[in-house]
C-alpha cells in the first residue's frame, strides 16, 4: 500500500502516441501485441553517401488529415514536423481524457512539450537553401518552425492553456523530465490540468551523418540486451499524456487510466556518453520513495534499452542494484526493439506503453531477443509478450549527458 | 489585370483563409485580413516569383503595403530598378 505523500495526487486522464508502429494510440498498442517493427530503409531525403541506411521513420502521416479540424491554431499545419507529431498526439490525449479545453480557468493549466532538438528538419531545409541553393532568403516560418518551444506554444495555443507552457529538453529524458514537471506543478497546487511530454523528428541527412560520427547506429536493426545487439536506431513521434489533479478527474467524473504515483531524477554529472550505475540507481530508488512504494511493488519496467552496447549492460546493474532479489521475478521489457528510439519523444510514447500495460493486464516483449547478451540476464520478456497483472510500472529514461529521468505509474486512487 | 498583378493576386490568395475572387486594385490588404505573419509569407512568395528583394520592416507600418495596387506598383518599380541595373552592369 502506497504510503501517501504531500501534496495532491495526479492522474492521467489520456494518452496520445504518434509511433513508427501506430500513429494514435490504439494502432500502437496493435503494433506492441502483434511485436511489429517498425524500422525500415530510409525513405523521404537524398541518402548520398549514408552508411546508415535504417531507422524507425513516420511513413505516409497525413498531418493536414490529422489537423484539419484544429480552430484556434490556424498554422499548425505550416509548422514543423515534430509539431505536426506533438499536436496530434496531443488532439488525442485532450479527446480521450473529455476535458473540455480551454478549462474553466485557463491559468490553472499547464502545457509542457519537450524537444530534443526541435526543429532540426526545418533547420537543415533552411541552410541547404542558403548555403547550398544561394536562396535570398530563408522561408518565413523558418525560425517559428525551429525554435524548440514551438510544439509546446502550437498545443497551448489551440487547447487556450494559459498557465505555465515551455519545452524541456534533455535529450533522451526529455518526455520524462516534462511529465515529471507538469506532475509535480499539479501536485503543488500550481495548477489542475497539464497537457505533458515530448515529440522528436530529426531524420535527415546531416541528422544521419552526426549520429553515424558517434559510432552509436545500428545498420541492421534495435536489439535491446542481445548478444547481437550493435547500435541503436533512430525513430521519431510523439508520447503525450493530460494530467489532471485526482479531485479536478473525480469532480468531472472523467475515467482515470492511473495515477502518476512517482517522478525521480539524478544527474550523473560525470560522462558525455558513458553512464554510471548510480546516476540510474538514484533516479529509480527517488522515483520510488516517490510514489511511497518498495521496489517489490513495480510489476512491470520499461527499460531505457536502446540496445547500444554501454546502455544495455549499465541498465541492467542499475535495476539489479535497486531491486536486489526482485530483479530477477521482474518484467522488463525495451519497447524500442519495436518503436525504435524515438529520442526526446521516448519517455512519453513508453509512459503510454506502461499505462496500456497496466490496463489491460499484458506487457509488451522486447523482440529480436533470440540470444541475451553477455551481462543481460534479466527476463526483458524476450520476443513475445505475455498475459500480467500490473498493478505498478515503471518507465526508465537516461540520456547522453547522464541526465536520468524515472516515472512510475499506479493504480487510479480508491 | 496584367502579368504582374494577376501574379500578386495569385499569391494573395494563396495566403487569404477565405480566398475570394474581388479583389481589385484599390482592394486593401486590411480588407483580405492579412496578418503580419501572412504578409511575411506573401512577401516571401514576391521575391521568389520575381527574383526580387522587397525592402521591410514587420514593425512598421508600411505605405506601399496600403493596397493591392500599392504592392503592384512597388513590384513593378522594384522589377524596374533591377532591370535597369542588370543593364547597366
Amino acid at each position: 500500500m502506497a504510503k501517501q505523500k504531500s501534496g495532491r495526487r495526479v492522474v492521467v486522464t489520456g494518452l496520445g502516441a504518434v509511433t513508427p508502429i501506430g500513429t494514435t494510440v490504439a494502432e500502437f498498442w496493435d503494433g506492441l501485441k502483434a511485436g511489429k517493427s517498425g524500422v525500415s530503409e530510409i525513405e523521404g531525403f537524398p541518402r548520398e553517401d549514408l552508411k546508415i541506411l535504417i531507422a524507425a521513420q513516420i511513413k505516409n502521416f497525413d498531418h493536414k488529415a490529422r489537423l484539419k479540424h484544429f480552430k484556434r491554431d490556424r498554422i499548425i499545419s505550416l509548422a514543423d514536423r515534430y509539431s505536426w507529431f506533438a499536436a496530434v498526439a496531443a488532439d488525442e490525449a485532450v479527446r480521450m481524457s473529455g476535458l473540455e479545453m480551454p478549462i474553466a480557468d485557463p491559468y490553472r493549466s499547464a502545457c509542457i512539450i519537450g524537444s530534443g532538438a526541435g526543429g532540426l528538419v526545418t533547420f537543415e531545409t533552411a541552410y541547404r537553401d542558403l548555403f547550398i541553393e544561394k536562396k535570398k532568403a530563408t522561408h518565413p516560418l523558418t525560425l517559428l518552425r525551429i525554435i524548440g518551444s514551438s510544439a509546446a506554444a502550437h498545443v497551448g495555443i489551440e487547447f487556450g492553456v494559459k498557465g505555465p507552457t515551455f519545452a524541456t529538453c534533455s535529450a533522451c529524458s526529455t518526455a520524462s523530465h516534462a511529465i515529471g514537471l507538469a506532475r509535480d506543478y499539479i501536485r503543488d497546487g500550481m495548477v489542475d490540468v497539464a497537457i505533458a511530454g515530448a515529440s522528436e523528428s530529426v531524420i535527415n541527412y546531416g541528422t544521419m551523418k552526426a549520429w553515424q560520427a558517434l559510432h552509436v547506429l545500428s545498420p541492421e536493426g534495435c536489439f535491446p540486451f542481445a548478444k547481437k545487439r550493435n547500435g541503436t536506431v533512430l525513430a521519431e513521434g510523439a508520447g503525450i499524456l493530460v494530467l489532471e489533479s485526482y479531485e479536478h478527474a473525480k469532480d468531472r467524473g472523467a475515467t482515470i487510466l492511473a495515477e502518476l504515483s512517482g517522478f525521480g531524477m539524478a544527474s550523473d554529472s560525470q560522462d558525455m556518453v558513458k553512464p554510471t550505475v548510480e546516476g540510474p540507481s538514484v533516479a529509480m530508488r527517488n522515483a520510488l520513495d516517490d510514489a511511497g512504494i518498495g521496489p517489490g511493488d513495480i510489476d512491470y519496467l520499461n527499460a531505457h534499452g536502446t540496445a547500444t552496447a554501454d546502455n544495455d549492460i549499465n541498465e541492467t546493474k542499475a535495476i539489479k542494484a535497486v531491486f536486489n532479489s526482485h530483479a530477477e521475478k521482474l518484467a522488463i521489457s525495451s519497447t524500442k526493439s519495436m518503436h525504435g528510439h524515438p529520442l526526446g519523444a521516448g519517455g512519453g510514447i513508453e509512459a503510454v506503453a506502461c499505462i496500456k500495460a497496466m490496463l489491460h493486464g499484458w506487457v509488451p516483449p522486447t523482440i529480436g531477443l533470440d540470444e541475451p547478451g553477455e551481462g543481460c540476464d534479466l527476463d526483458y520478456i524476450p520476443n513475445v509478450g505475455r498475459d500480467k497483472k500490473v498493478t505498478y510500472a515503471m518507465s526508465n529514461s537516461f540520456a547522453f549527458g547522464g541526465l536520468n529521468a524515472v516515472l512510475v505509474f499506479g493504480p487510479p486512487p480508491v | 489585370m496584367d502579368d504582374v498583378a494577376t501574379k500578386i493576386t495569385d499569391i494573395l490568395k494563396k495566403h487569404m483563409k477565405e480566398p475570394r475572387d474581388d479583389i481589385s486594385p484599390d482592394t486593401a490588404l486590411t480588407d483580405l485580413k492579412i496578418e503580419s505573419l501572412d504578409l511575411a509569407m506573401i512577401v516571401f512568395d514576391i521575391e521568389d516569383g520575381f527574383g526580387i528583394e522587397i525592402p521591410y520592416n514587420a514593425n512598421e507600418d508600411v505605405e506601399d503595403f496600403k493596397t493591392v495596387g500599392s504592392v503592384v506598383e512597388r513590384v513593378k518599380s522594384l522589377i524596374a530598378a533591377k532591370g535597369a541595373s542588370a543593364a547597366k552592369a
